[in-house]
């Protein structure tokens, strides 16, 4: 990653740090789940693409993708003049990111927890 | 006419008049200087005791736990008392007695805190603190037993006997207040430097009225010092004002070290005033000064503006602590009013001996009733069941429902009293308590008329 | 690492860990304290225990319920009467709390036997009331009483009554936290399924995490419903026992307090495939985002953003009032749990007020977490705080407010820091915007008091003023304000009503009802 993707990476990353709970589920197969349904979502709503609403759970995902892709526009100007490969890859390294964030560098020690 | 004394008939509680024994044991240990007492039991133990002190007094009160949480209820939790200890002692240079305050769950587990303290003694305190002043005092204050009056009875004495030593006569007496504000030791001092008799108060919390300082040293804290605990042995005699609340450490003073004790009466009211003067007099060899024979006069002027224009043959329900309810019955009857039902808050069995019960059940020209063991739930049911009427309530912050719910007016005089702002800064002893509850009284019936346009009209002139 | 050693720990090994100060470019992978681990014994720690977690916080709530507990009567009374969750059905679960008053005969030869009596006395005391909670204590559980059996011979002799048992003793984990988790479990293991509330709606949620302190779940559910969302069930804030029971049929759960209940929306999703939907109800902007994400799930855009619009103009304008005069202002944020990640971000984006420490008595690493991602560079996080610490904390960040307990409160009195209620709030409710306008409110008034002015003046030395009778708060306030010509004419003080919880009750929803009447199912 450059340093200009890794710095938008780290612009969107703040945003979901400051503005959404969802990524805050208590295990890490929580958050391993959402990190994965609402950033796809959010990455397809940014690129046009069509979004899976067929379950109560995916409408669930949505509208915090909705939100985001709404806050990330309005936060991140520079969003509206990238193209849509550069916005998948870019989504994907904040995928990375938050899984880094909240999973993997995470040093929250209750998310190994096998029951809730 | 006839005074009953009954027994709550339910196995349960429904609203409580009291809380359990380790709460009036933390109550009496917050009275001592440089005391943290550490409570062996729950958090909660301790929280909500704290929580409940700030309510009242509106000043926080500092109190430890020993934190027992999983692995401490099924193996045994001395090993956190043990830890407690040392990191209140470490972060707390001041502290020097440490009061022990065991709760229901560790009575049940049956943690030795008699042994650890011993163990503490020769080890702890002996190579880790040895240019230290330091007291461990066990005290049992299982919450299965009796109730918070009973808890601070048992802990007033386990202190008392922690520290007593014969030394020489100090010439002074011991003062054992029992469960009171901290306005009700300013006027006990009063009382006491008007007749010059220097005394041993246990405990002087007159400074849990405490300011909001500029230079933020205001904090609350009692101020018995261990000095003070010590001569209790040396005194020329000892007072304990209420039968329930201090009584034991006066008897162990007496059969210990023959410090001579009067047990009671409370000094509510103008007549147990007088007795509580007399006593003094009594032991002390001083004389009852003019001051007071005017002071007394005062009291006695106010009160009879009030009493058989206003207060003559009202119905009133007290509950709370037992010395308090009983107190305030005598000083009710006194001024004409008919306290028809009285309500004591635990499964002592000694109250149907005590002559002060027995003195009602002879000499009342009424219908009253005495329920031992009573919750609040007897109050309201007898309200509600239209077994009773009543023109007023005297009690604390717990019963405020009933009195608002079913439009009684209430005094509230206790502990606690956290919906009624300064009360702790009032006495209900003495002549000025006298004074203060009979106008607070008055006020709150006139205040109710009002509300009620009920011969509001009545004051108009007065 | 950015952990944050008090000196009055130092003493203390196991301390070092428990804060931390969000330096730059701290993120969560290097700064968050430790959480939600047994407690150092003696620190004079703020915790309560797990009893009190379960009965007082979640459990009492519940407002056509008798609560009862199972032990000597200090449990049930220490927890009365320290909360302000209030109910529309006359605050039954305010006024009373029943003990069975267990003595040392009881410890000896079991307290089964009265227990049952309790319940039958109970359910007699209170005909009206047919559904009781009972909590075990500290005392009952390690005599081994088994309650459920005891509740359950009561259900079978008496076939119109409900009981639900939660044994969470309060020695059951670190803090009030364990009883949060136990009673969540035991709530979806006995009670969720049991009973099938009347759909009304074909939009129907569960509103959890919030407990009506002062009024805020009715704020909330007034919004749900004016949208024409059926709230199922409150848990437990003015929550209803049937209705909980019914929980298992609502399409979403909208969750507040993840600390206290996310357990029962973790399983309501596993066991019954409902989804959870974090929310934030305080602030204008979070609530609003949260108000029009409820109601994206249902399609209810239009209904979200008219109520939206309208409150945002009804109270931006006292909001910026307040705001105006708080803006660098600095607080410490020390609640029990939700609250320091619920306010750290946007009591300061919306009011302009610097969060300068939080901290939580019971709350996780999570919580953690969610709070030091929220709040800003310099902040100071306290996991189980202690008086010293907290002692410490005042005088190194020397806020202008605490915002805590009624008990911790007093000692920042002493410290002439005046503080507000987070628990039991001061002149609530601030959830809502209009609350959120409450909150701007209590805080100026705390902060601009001219008897906390007047608290620091020593008259034996320092110069006192004697040109003045009085001063008012705006005369303290706005020193640089009056005159810049910069407030708008609108801008003014809150104008609202004191009590703004009550006009809610018996209200009528169209939009529910014209669901109703098209037999919606």
């Amino acid at each position: 990653m450059d340093d200009v993707m890794k710095d938008r990476v780290e612009q969107l990353a703040d945003f979901i740090m400051k503005w959404c709970l969802w990524q805050f589920h208590s295990r890490a197969w929580d958050r391993e789940r959402q990190n994965e349904e609402i950033l796809t979502k959010t990455m397809q709503l940014l690129c046009d693409e069509p979004v899976n609403l067929s379950t109560p759970s995916d409408r669930c995902y949505w509208v915090d993708a909705v939100y985001l892709a709404n806050g990330f526009k309005k936060t991140c100007p520079w969003l509206g003049i990238m193209d849509k490969k550069d916005i998948k890859l870019l989504m994907q390294g904040l995928k990375g990111r938050i899984d880094y964030l909240t999973i993997n560098g995470s040093l929250n020690q209750e998310l190994t927890n096998p029951i809730y | 006419m006839s005074c009953e004394l009954k027994q709550r008939e339910r196995p349960g509680i429904i609203n409580p008049i009291f809380t359990c024994q380790p709460c009036g044991a933390q109550y009496a240990s917050i009275g001592i200087k440089d005391c943290i007492a550490i409570v062996h039991g729950g958090q909660g133990c301790v929280m909500f005791v704290r929580m409940l002190f700030a309510q009242h007094f509106k000043d926080s009160f500092e109190l430890a736990s020993s934190s027992l949480h999983e692995d401490g209820a099924v193996f045994g939790a001395l090993n956190r008392v043990e830890e407690a200890v040392d990191v209140l002692l470490m972060r707390y240079p001041h502290v020097k007695v440490v009061p022990i305050i065991t709760t229901c769950s560790t009575e049940v587990i049956g943690d030795d805190i008699d042994g650890l303290i011993r163990k503490l003694n020769k080890k702890l305190l002996k190579e880790k603190y040895a240019d230290r002043e330091v007291h461990l005092i066990p005290i049992h204050t299982p919450s299965f037993k009796g109730s918070m009056v009973t808890g601070y009875d048992v802990a007033v004495h386990d202190i008392v006997k922690a520290f007593a030593k014969k030394d020489k006569p100090n010439g002074k007496i011991n003062l054992i207040t029992g469960w009171v504000n901290p306005g009700d030791v300013t006027a006990l001092k009063h009382l006491l430097s008007a007749m010059d008799i220097d005394a041993t108060v246990l405990f002087e919390i007159e400074s849990f009225d405490s300011p909001l300082m500029p230079d933020k040293s205001g904090f609350a804290h009692g101020s018995t010092t261990i000095e003070d605990l010590t001569g209790t042995a040396d005194a020329m005699g000892t007072i304990a004002l209420n039968k329930y609340e201090g009584a034991k450490a006066a008897r162990y003073l007496e059969s210990e070290f023959d410090v001579p004790a009067i047990i009671g009466p409370t000094p509510i009211g103008i007549r147990n005033t007088d007795t509580f003067l007399q006593n003094l007099k009594k032991m002390t060899g001083k004389p009852i000064p003019e001051s007071l024979v005017r002071e007394r006069g005062i009291a006695i002027d106010a009160i009879t503006d009030l009493t058989h224009m206003f207060f003559a043959d009202k119905r009133v329900a007290i509950y709370g602590n037992p010395d308090l309810v009983i107190g305030l019955a005598e000083f009710c009857l006194d001024m004409e009013m008919k306290p028809v039902l009285l309500l004591l808050g635990d499964d002592n069995n000694t109250y149907k001996g005590d002559p002060r019960i027995k003195a009602f059940q002879e000499k009342v020209d009424f219908d009253m009733e005495i329920v031992m063991n009573a919750d609040l739930w007897e109050l309201e049911r007898r309200i509600k069941d239209k077994e009773i009427k009543l023109d007023l309530i005297l009690g604390h912050s717990k019963g405020r429902w009933t009195a608002i719910d079913n439009n009684i007016p209430m005094v509230r005089v206790g502990f606690p009293t956290f919906d009624r702002a300064g009360l702790y800064r009032h006495p209900v002893v003495g002549y000025e308590g006298a004074i203060w509850l009979a106008e607070q009284m008055a006020n709150t019936l006139f205040t109710d008329m009002e509300y009620k346009k009920d011969r509001e009209w009545i004051l108009n002139v007065w | 690492m950015p952990y944050h050693t008090f000196k009055c720990s130092e003493c203390i090994p196991d301390r070092a860990m428990h804060a931390v100060i969000k330096g730059p470019g701290e993120d969560l992978t290097s700064c968050l304290p430790l959480g939600y681990l047994n407690t150092i014994p003696g620190t004079i720690s703020e915790r309560g225990c797990a009893f009190c977690g379960a009965k007082h916080v979640i459990g009492s709530p519940m407002k056509d319920v008798i609560h009862l507990s199972h032990g000597p009567v200090g449990c049930t009374y220490d927890t009365w009467h320290t909360k302000r969750y209030i109910s529309d059905n006359d605050n039954f679960q305010l006024k009373y709390t029943a003990a069975t008053d267990m003595k040392e005969k009881h410890v000896v030869f079991g307290a089964e036997k009265m227990l049952k009596q309790n319940i039958i006395d109970c359910f007699k005391a209170f005909p009206h009331i047919k559904r009781m909670s009972i909590y075990q204590t500290c005392a009952s559980a390690l005599i081994g009483d088994d309650i459920n059996a005891v509740a359950k011979k009561v259900m079978d002799e008496m076939p119109d009554v409900d009981i639900f048992v939660c044994n969470a003793p309060g020695f059951g984990g670190p803090s009030q936290s364990g009883g949060h988790h136990k009673i969540n479990i035991a709530w979806i293991d006995q009670k969720v399924g049991t009973f099938e509330p009347e759909i009304k709606s074909k939009y129907v949620i569960n509103y959890v995490g919030d407990y009506n302190i002062q009024g805020d779940s009715e704020i909330m559910i007034d919004f749900f419903q004016r949208m024409g969302i059926q709230v199922l069930s409150s848990f437990t804030g003015n929550g209803s026992y049937d209705d909980l029971r019914g929980m298992h049929l609502a399409h979403l759960n909208v969750l507040e307090c993840a600390r206290s209940s996310e357990y029962i929306c973790n399983e309501l999703r596993k066991r019954y495939g409902i989804p959870r939907l974090d929310i934030d109800g305080f602030g204008f902007e979070p609530l609003s985002a949260s108000l029009m994400k409820v109601a994206m799930f249902f399609g209810l855009e239009k209904e979200a953003q008219a109520i939206i619009d309208d409150e945002t103009a009804r109270w931006r304008p006292e909001l910026n009032w307040y705001a105006k005069r708080l803006k660098g202002k600095k607080i410490c944020l020390w609640p029990g749990g939700s609250k320091l990640w619920h306010w750290a971000h946007v009591i300061e984006e919306e009011m302009g007020v610097k969060v300068v420490s939080v901290y939580s008595k019971f709350g996780h690493q999570g919580d953690f977490e969610k709070g030091v991602a929220r709040c800003s560079e310099g902040a100071l996080a306290i996991d189980d705080p202690n008086e010293l610490e907290g002692l410490e904390a005042m005088e190194m960040l020397q806020p202008d407010c605490v915002l805590t307990g009624v008990r911790p409160g007093e000692v920042s009195k002493k410290m002439r820091v005046p503080y507000l209620n987070i628990h039991a709030y001061d002149n609530g409710p601030y959830k809502g915007f209009e609350g959120w306008v409450r909150l701007a409110r209590d805080l100026y008034n705390a902060i601009y008091s001219p008897i906390h002015q007047l608290s620091g003046l020593d008259i034996s030395k320092d110069e006192i003023p004697t040109d003045k009778g009085f001063m008012t708060r705006q005369m303290i306030s706005d020193v640089n304000i009056i005159g810049d010509g910069t407030t708008p004419i609108e801008e003014r003080p809150y104008t609202g009503e004191w009590d703004i919880v009550t006009k809610l009750r018996g209200k009528k929803y169209p939009k529910l009802e014209s669901q109703q009447q098209l037999g919606m199912v």
